[in-house]
């Protein structure tokens, strides 16, 4: 088996880490919501979120790896295995949204939601890199 | 009420349908971009590495509209017709009530 590439886990752990916040986020809606409609928050909701973003944090992981593999290889092939890797991660989150709909522990809702957060987090992406910057800068 | 039914439900997987073509334009992108970074690593290996974390950041703003129809997809399948079955359900309900409608 290929060896990871250290920027693979790096901006995994980026991503898993700004959704992570982003799902506690998430979660507090959810409790403020539940004042006015009843049962808007319980149990399900919090186990929703959780499955959900181990799915949206494993989808990026996966597209990483694909990302590495597709690089050492001819440009046909790289074209191809991308394709093909995104067509399998959507279907992979399609068969966790349905696994989810028939399992009554988890709000579907909450389970969906999360799969956008990595996109979110990537646009604090330059952010995160200008602080760093900054500090580096200052010492 | 049945067609009604019907005609919501039959609506939301055509929804669904026609949201998931936005699935194959991120696929192709990716490839392009990929098949483009490998020439380019081709040409200079020395910035692989600037060139991966490029790429993963690219990959995963391309896919980004893939994963919104998805999303929408499976709102529509899973969410929407529970919801607007319950809302006509009620609105007929309430019309019977007024003696409106004669189900």
């Amino acid at each position: 088996m290929k060896k990871i590439d250290p920027i693979v886990w790096k901006e995994t752990g980026f991503i898993a880490a700004v959704s992570f916040t982003f799902s506690v986020f998430m979660q507090s809606i959810f409790l403020i919501v539940s004042n006015w409609v009843e049962d808007a928050w319980n149990y399900t909701v919090i186990l929703g979120n959780l499955y959900g973003y181990f799915f949206a944090v494993l989808n990026f992981f996966l597209m990483c790896l694909s990302i590495q593999k597709a690089l050492g290889k001819e440009q046909k092939d790289a074209a191809n295995i991308l394709r093909l890797s995104q067509m399998l991660r959507l279907l992979m989150l399609f068969v966790a949204a349905l696994i989810a709909y028939f399992i009554p522990a988890f709000n579907i809702i909450a389970v969906v939601i999360p799969f956008i957060f990595p996109r979110i987090a990537i646009t604090f992406r330059p952010l995160a890199s200008k602080i760093k910057q900054r500090r580096n800068k200052n010492g | 009420m049945t067609l009604a039914i019907g005609i919501i439900l039959g609506c939301c997987a055509l929804g669904a349908g026609i949201a998931m073509i936005a699935g194959i334009g991120p696929g192709i992108g990716e490839g392009q971009a990929v098949a483009k970074a490998c020439e380019a690593i081709g040409r200079q290996p020395e910035s692989k590495g600037a060139v991966t974390t490029t790429m993963i950041m690219g990959c995963a703003i391309a896919e980004t509209t893939g994963l919104y129809a998805l999303v929408i997809a499976i709102l529509l399948i899973f969410v929407a017709p529970n919801m607007m079955v319950g809302v006509l359900t009620d609105a007929m309900e309430a019309m019977s009530a007024k003696g409106l409608f004669i189900a």
